[in-house]
């Protein structure tokens, strides 16, 4: 892929809004979607993740507001009339169905197939590939109803790439999954923008997205907060995140150990505010402090950590704890907007 | 079976486009794929009319066996099995109907399905092979009564074809009310149990009431009505009813009752096709606006 490719528009959405009554499910959302980038699509349970996404597979008709798709080299609005041969190009994978448990993989996969136009003569071969993808060959003609969750989410997964399109769009595809099978889905969309796909994914499950996302749209209550990559989020914000994690903590000597590091921490955090920027996180067992995100104002904490005899065994700034900052501060943002 | 770890875009493939070709085969395929789904379901009932069949029989030879007369003509042993063609036609349109749409709603499985086919196609697909189901139960159950009459008679009726493309066309009338009954339901199941309760029960009350209510115009609005062509057409009755003596309250006085015994044929045609054309066209609107409600 050149560069031009790279910077090209697949898909564009110009102030779509869609509603429900009164209700506005998405609110004038304007987007775009480069060749070849992971987008990661974020919000809260009701943000209208999937109502954006029932509205790009026409699914659902917007209020107002259009949605353009490349195809043929130019972009064309995706109407009624051009649905079929504009959304062939693409795959989806909405909500979490159930399957048709009487069905095999080997079934249900040709089937889309075949749906999509993929000549027989391939058929079988193409099923076989993508199954053996996420290690499933032995499963290929047992019956969907003896899988286990994670398979038939993987199976999902695989029946919105099975016709090889170029543009993926996937809702919550790692939701329900174990830690394991969210690495394997994780390594699987990573594969296939090594292959020059294309990938919207909707998600609330923000290590999930910072691993792998080139671009994160967060959108809550319907609007979209932030378009952006990371590091330019981070940028807009001004803050950061660092984790810092000791030796040993006991419960005793936990809040005389915070309020320490908050006499130390702060004041050299670079922010205005002044207030404990350190917090403690109760299930990572780590703790958090927000920053100006400058390289500097970061050697200087550690420094002074160091100096100070704080038992560090790890000090890092980790994407999907800026994430979520980034993430709640922007919800909380709309909350109170709303309130 | 070896695991392909490696990911490999397939090469100088190519995809159908999308245009006539594509359409059609895709109603094909979803035919394809909807006879693996439903096999199972066309077994039990096909063992279910083949079952209703032998116990007619063996009621027959039974009550020839203690000395009931068999009738003398073919048609009117023929009637035997047919007493109730209407259940049997029910009961298997709403097993293989019921869940035609109400279950893309229920499992989310539309989720799945599109946008890669549109309703229509999908539908067409899905109708054929469900509704051929149907039909092949009605072929095989006629020809059976054929063979056993042949048996007997050594000759069938002309007529038992004409009766059994009646049978063929209210089954599809039926079959089109299951698949309205199943656009408007969340789960197949209430859509089935519905429609056998709509059919069965209330149909049946209706039709006594109306009868009750001494109406001298032909009950052509009530869909079951027209099963009674099926019987009918093996020796069609002029008239197409018959007024019925019922004694009055009041002694030695008799109020007469007009009941109606078949459709005409040309009626029993626009009737049933009607009725089905709107069926079909109120399923598939409802199945757009619930797509469209989000449901």
């Amino acid at each position: 892929m050149n560069e031009n490719d790279k910077n090209e528009v697949l898909i564009q959405f110009k102030g779509l809004t869609k509603k429900f009554g009164s209700l506005y499910a998405v609110s004038n959302i304007d987007l775009e979607i480069k060749r070849g980038e992971i987008v990661g699509f974020l919000g809260p349970n009701g943000a209208g993740k999937t109502t954006t996404m029932k509205m790009m597979a026409h699914l659902l008709r917007p209020t107002k507001g259009e949605i353009w798709i490349r195809n043929n080299g130019e972009l064309v609005k995706l109407t009624s009339r051009n649905k079929s041969y504009l959304l062939d190009n693409v795959g989806f994978l909405i909500e979490n169905p159930a399957f048709y448990g009487d069905m095999t993989a080997r079934q249900i996969l040709s089937y889309f197939a075949r749906l999509k136009g993929y000549p027989w003569k391939n058929l079988t071969a193409r099923v076989e590939e993508v199954v053996g993808m996420f290690g499933l060959s032995e499963w290929i003609d047992k019956k969907l109803k003896i899988y286990s969750k994670g398979m038939r989410q993987k199976i999902g997964i695989l029946s919105a790439i099975i016709h090889d399109p170029d543009i993926i769009v996937l809702d919550e595809p790692q939701t329900g999954l174990d830690p394991k099978a969210r690495k394997e889905v994780r390594d699987f969309l990573l594969k296939l923008k090594q292959m020059g796909k294309t990938v919207f994914l909707s998600s609330h499950l923000l290590y999930e997205i910072s691993k792998i996302a080139d671009r994160v749209a967060i959108i809550s209550h319907g609007k979209l907060m932030a378009y952006d990559n990371l590091e330019n989020l981070e940028l807009k914000t001004g803050k950061s995140m660092l984790n810092i994690e000791l030796l040993t903590i006991s419960e005793e000597t936990l809040d005389d150990t915070l309020q320490k590091l908050n006499e130390v921490v702060t004041p050299l955090t670079g922010l205005e505010t002044q207030l404990s920027e350190v917090k403690y996180n109760q299930d990572s067992e780590i703790f958090e402090v927000l920053f100006d995100g400058d390289p500097k104002t970061q050697h200087k904490i550690f420094r002074t950590l160091f100096e100070n005899n704080f038992n560090i065994i790890s000090f890092s700034v980790p994407k999907a704890t800026l994430l979520e900052y980034l993430f709640i501060n922007y919800t909380d943002e709309v909350r109170e907007e709303n309130e | 079976m070896s695991e392909k770890k490696t990911m490999v875009k397939p090469v100088g493939i190519e995809k159908s486009k999308m245009g006539i070709k594509r359409q059609f085969n895709q109603v094909i395929d979803t035919m394809y794929f909807e006879l693996k789904r439903n096999y199972k379901k066309f077994i039990l009932l096909l063992g279910f009319y083949v079952g209703i069949f032998l116990l007619f029989y063996l009621l027959n030879e039974t009550q020839e066996a203690q000395g009931v007369e068999t009738p003398d003509d073919p048609e009117e042993y023929i009637l035997t099995y047919l007493a109730n063609i209407g259940t049997l036609i029910i009961i298997s349109t709403a097993a293989l109907g019921g869940a035609i749409i109400a279950e893309d709603f229920q499992k989310q499985t539309g989720n799945l399905i599109f946008p890669k086919i549109s309703k229509n196609r999908l539908l067409t697909g899905r109708i054929i092979v469900r509704y051929g189901f149907n039909a092949i139960f009605i072929c095989i159950y006629f020809t059976l009564i054929a063979y056993v009459t042949d048996y007997k008679y050594s000759e069938v009726p002309e007529t038992l074809i004409e009766s059994m493309l009646w049978a063929l066309l209210y089954t599809f009338m039926i079959f089109t009310f299951v698949v309205f009954l199943s656009s408007i339901n969340k789960s197949p199941s209430a859509a089935i149990v519905i429609s056998i309760l709509l059919l069965l029960v209330v149909a049946h009350v209706f039709e006594m009431l109306l009868f009750n209510m001494n109406l001298d115009n032909e009950p052509l609005f009530l869909i079951t009505y027209y099963e009674k062509i099926i019987p009918a057409s093996l020796d069609m009755p002029n008239p197409r009813y018959e007024d019925v003596s019922l004694t009055s309250r009041e002694e030695g006085e008799f109020i007469e009752i007009r009941r109606w015994i078949t459709p005409s044929k040309i009626d029993a045609l626009i009737g049933m096709l009607s009725f089905a054309g709107i069926f079909l066209l109120f399923a598939y609107i409802i199945y757009m606006i619930r797509q469209s409600k989000n449901e």
